[in-house]
């Protein structure tokens, strides 16, 4: 299907990863990589901005639940951030806000991790 | 049983040869001082047949060993010297024994003649071993039969001995001469006919021009030393005249024979390094077809494409470089560690010098600024392009090490063999893929017949109640389920759900769900409960990534009611008086969470079921669905499709739906399954025990709230 890719930038402690396209079955496992990186680098504090995503399939919402037990076993947490309407709605219907904190703005999430601090 | 019977036939030659060599003894001792004609004859006849059953002897055992061209030439010279110095010495050797030994002069005399005959049987052996290296030597590489010139000229050899040793008195003696002259003309002849010296390397060459000199001048010295009045001649001409003259013949000839190599090899040598590329474009000719043969493996393949770019270019080193999706994936490095790869690979790609590469380049190393990063020390570097359909797939990269270059040979050797390489790893992809394709289609088929297994195969008849199903499947499969179950005599179960993931991982998912409510569905009643234990069971067998959206419900026909919950699915919708409502009880999707999490989160709701109720399940297949312009179809258009159709019966209801989703979305590929199910409440003597409810529309509900879509 169309492009999907990803970009991390590092913010003390926070890693964020920047999400942009389609996230689906054939490109899940670009961000599968990035989140092995993070975890294998103990870096668990992990914000994923959807700002720039435009779709995402049930495949691309596994890759959050793979990660999600080890991260939070390790004191850290996926916060997610900036996703448009539509997208929300994906995650809403399956009661990920239940699952996950969800933020308006990447900074919000950030805010977030350094409150805890 | 033939090698034994050879074995039998060589050691037989062996036995004549001692046998002949003891007569010859005999005669010796015997006939001491005699000096006839036959007996002389006698000694000639069995001295020149013991040296022919000694050659014959010797051919067997060198056939054997079968040596190379330079070991013969190799094994002549220690001959000639071993010749050399044995007669420079003769005489000294012999005047040092005996002068010792002559307290008695008869016994000495024996001693004498004793030592005489040992000295000649050595020279028997000597000549020998010389015939049958030279006729090694001379039949190496030949073309064409040309044994009948080598007998000729043995044939001359031995009349010009033969004649020559009993010429003295005879009238034979004007013969010995023209035997002679032929003899030397048939040597000139035959070592002119020298064909192995193309054949060898240029190193080799060189060394052989080298020994073709000394054995020469070996040959001539030996040849002037033999002449004279030395001891070993007397020697010789006393044990056998026909043999001294044959070996002289045969040192002769050898003395030709290397004069004419010598002059071969040094013309060849110019040519030399062409012959040696001629012989590597050949060779290389056959890797080619190795390449064809190995398409089915591209590991091996991309192995023996390294292998053969080192040979073609004479590199230290080669290896490949892969590029997909933009990354740059190094394979197959032959002789150079995989971060000296990766920084050349570097310093050639990131530049962009090599991103419209026509054909194969020379670059240099000497100007990068990472060069001493390397290990070793690579400088000088060709890379082609590997392409197939004018795109570059990637680069097959030589190298070669301490200041040594490539030069344009090199390159438009590899230009060449890239081409091919190109060609054969293009094949190979290709292969690969269509059997990747296949296995993938093979697994999709088994997975669309699961699916086909478990949906059910028609829809459940009730008097109250009319059920209508749509179900399209995707190409890849989508995971999309639903199903009917017999909940009790008047309840009607009912499940939509869809699994993540595609193919035939999904497809297995299904099975196991089918299972879980088919039989928790006989265990309980309550919508909210069948689904925390489903959960319970999911979150505990399904991989983390894997999870299921589901809604379930049950009709009680009995008391109108139909109660629902949902985890994680779409919601239902109710058209009731030409309105639809939206029901999005709160609920996580199977298998996300613990049981706790996902029962405190689970709402059940209840509604009082009217006549011409209408409650439509579906999955996001049908919303998803896309146009020509990448647009969902979208829920507006959903809902206004259900309101303006509601009158109609369920499976025209479910039709409309269908046919307006595929005719929209006809010119995109569905990619996720479609599922629609609609049911139809027709209680036309329905007692309404339960009234209405008023300001909501008749809908009774429990734990929660009524949202609508818009």
């Amino acid at each position: 299907m169309a492009e999907f890719n990803t970009s991390i930038k590092e913010k003390g402690d926070i890693s964020i990863i920047n999400l942009k396209g389609y996230l689906d079955a054939h490109t899940a496992p670009i961000l599968e990589n990035n989140f092995v990186d993070l975890i294998s680098k103990d870096r668990y504090q992990i914000v994923v901005d959807f700002k720039e995503l435009a779709y995402i399939s049930s495949a691309g919402l596994g890759v959050f639940m793979a990660f999600i037990e080890k991260i939070r076993e390790n004191k850290g947490d996926i916060k997610l951030a900036g996703m448009n309407e539509k997208v929300y709605n994906i995650f809403d219907l399956l009661g990920f806000p239940l699952l996950y904190e969800i933020f308006k703005s990447e900074d919000e999430a950030i805010k977030k991790y350094q409150e805890i601090k | 049983m033939s090698y034994i019977n050879l074995k039998d036939y060589s050691d037989l030659k062996l036995w004549m040869f001692v046998g002949a060599i003891a007569i010859l003894l005999i005669l010796r001792i015997l006939f001491h001082s005699a000096d006839s004609f036959y007996f002389l004859l006698a000694n000639e006849i069995i001295a020149i047949l013991s040296f022919l059953i000694l050659s014959t002897y010797l051919i067997g055992k060198i056939r054997q060993i079968k040596p190379s061209s330079i070991s013969l030439v190799v094994n002549i010279g220690i001959i000639n010297a071993f010749v050399f110095f044995v007669i420079a010495f003769s005489d000294y050797l012999f005047n040092l024994v005996f002068e010792e030994i002559t307290i008695n002069p008869n016994r000495s005399e024996f001693f004498k003649e004793l030592a005489h005959f040992s000295y000649a049987l050595i020279f028997l052996l000597i000549g020998g071993y010389l015939l049958i290296i030279l006729r090694e030597l001379y039949f190496l590489k030949q073309q064409r039969n040309v044994k009948i010139y080598y007998v000729l000229m043995l044939v001359f050899f031995l009349l010009a001995s033969v004649s020559k040793s009993i010429n003295k008195d005879s009238s034979l003696s004007y013969l010995s001469d023209p035997f002679f002259v032929v003899a030397v003309l048939l040597m000139i002849f035959n070592s002119a006919r020298i064909s192995w010296i193309a054949f060898i390397e240029k190193k080799e060459k060189i060394s052989l021009l080298i020994l073709s000199v000394i054995i020469l001048t070996l040959f001539i010295l030996n040849l002037v030393n033999s002449n004279d009045q030395r001891l070993h001649n007397t020697i010789l001409m006393g044990f056998s005249q026909s043999f001294n003259h044959f070996f002289y013949l045969l040192q002769l000839y050898g003395a030709v024979y290397f004069g004419f190599l010598f002059f071969t090899t040094l013309f060849h040598i110019p040519t030399a390094e062409a012959y040696d590329r001629k012989a590597k474009e050949v060779s290389s000719l056959q890797y080619f077809s190795k390449l064809i043969t190995q398409v089915l493996d591209i590991k091996e393949l991309s192995d023996t494409i390294t292998d053969i770019a080192i040979k073609v270019s004479s590199a230290d080193a080669a290896w490949i470089v892969l590029k997909e999706n933009g990354e740059t994936t190094i394979l197959a490095n032959k002789n150079i560690a995989f971060v000296d790869a990766d920084i050349i690979n570097r310093y050639l790609l990131d530049s962009g010098m090599c991103n419209d590469l026509k054909e194969s380049m020379i670059c240099n190393l000497d100007k990068y600024k990472l060069k001493y990063q390397l290990s070793e020390k690579f400088g000088s570097i060709t890379i082609s392009p590997l392409r197939s359909y004018n795109q570059i797939k990637g680069y097959l990269i030589a190298a070669r090490k301490n200041e040594l270059i490539f030069y344009e040979e090199d390159k438009t050797a590899l230009n060449t063999f890239s081409d091919y390489a190109s060609v054969a790893m293009e094949n190979s992809l290709l292969l690969e893929q269509s059997i990747e394709k296949e296995r993938l289609e093979k697994e999709l088929d088994v997975a669309r017949e699961i699916q086909r297994k478990i949906l059910p195969a028609s829809n459940p008849v009730f008097e109250n109640l009319s059920v209508s199903s749509v179900f399209i499947p995707a190409f890849e499969v989508g995971g999309d389920y639903y199903d009917f179950f017999e909940v009790s005599e008047n309840k009607l179960g009912f499940i939509i759900a869809d699994v993540s993931g595609k193919g035939i991982s999904a497809a297995f998912i299904m099975a196991e769900i089918k299972g879980i409510f088919e039989s928790l569905s006989k265990l309980m009643d309550s919508p909210k409960e069948i689904l925390v234990k489903a959960n319970q069971i999911l979150k505990r067998t399904l991989d983390k990534q894997n999870f299921v959206s589901a809604l379930f419900g049950i009709i009680d026909q009995d008391t109108d009611t139909l109660s629902f919950a949902r985890a994680g699915h779409c919601p239902a919708l109710l058209i009731r008086d030409g309105k639809i409502k939206s029901f999005k009880p709160s609920g996580i999707g199977l298998g996300l969470t613990n049981s706790y999490h996902f029962k405190e989160n689970l709402e059940e709701y209840k509604i009082i079921l009217k006549n011409n109720d209408t409650v439509v399940l579906y999955t996001d297949g049908i919303t998803e669905s896309k146009n020509n312009n990448l647009e969902d179809f979208g829920d507006d258009r959903f809902v206004q499709l259900l309101v303006s159709n509601s009158d109609e019966r369920a499976d025209a209801i479910a039709q409309k739906v269908i046919s307006k989703v595929t005719s929209f979305s006809s010119n995109h590929s569905q990619y996720d399954d479609i599922t629609l199910v609609i049911l139809k409440w027709n209680k036309k003597n329905n007692i309404v025990n339960h009234g209405e409810v008023p300001g909501n529309d008749g809908m009774e509900i429990k734990n929660g709230r009524i949202q609508h879509l818009n």
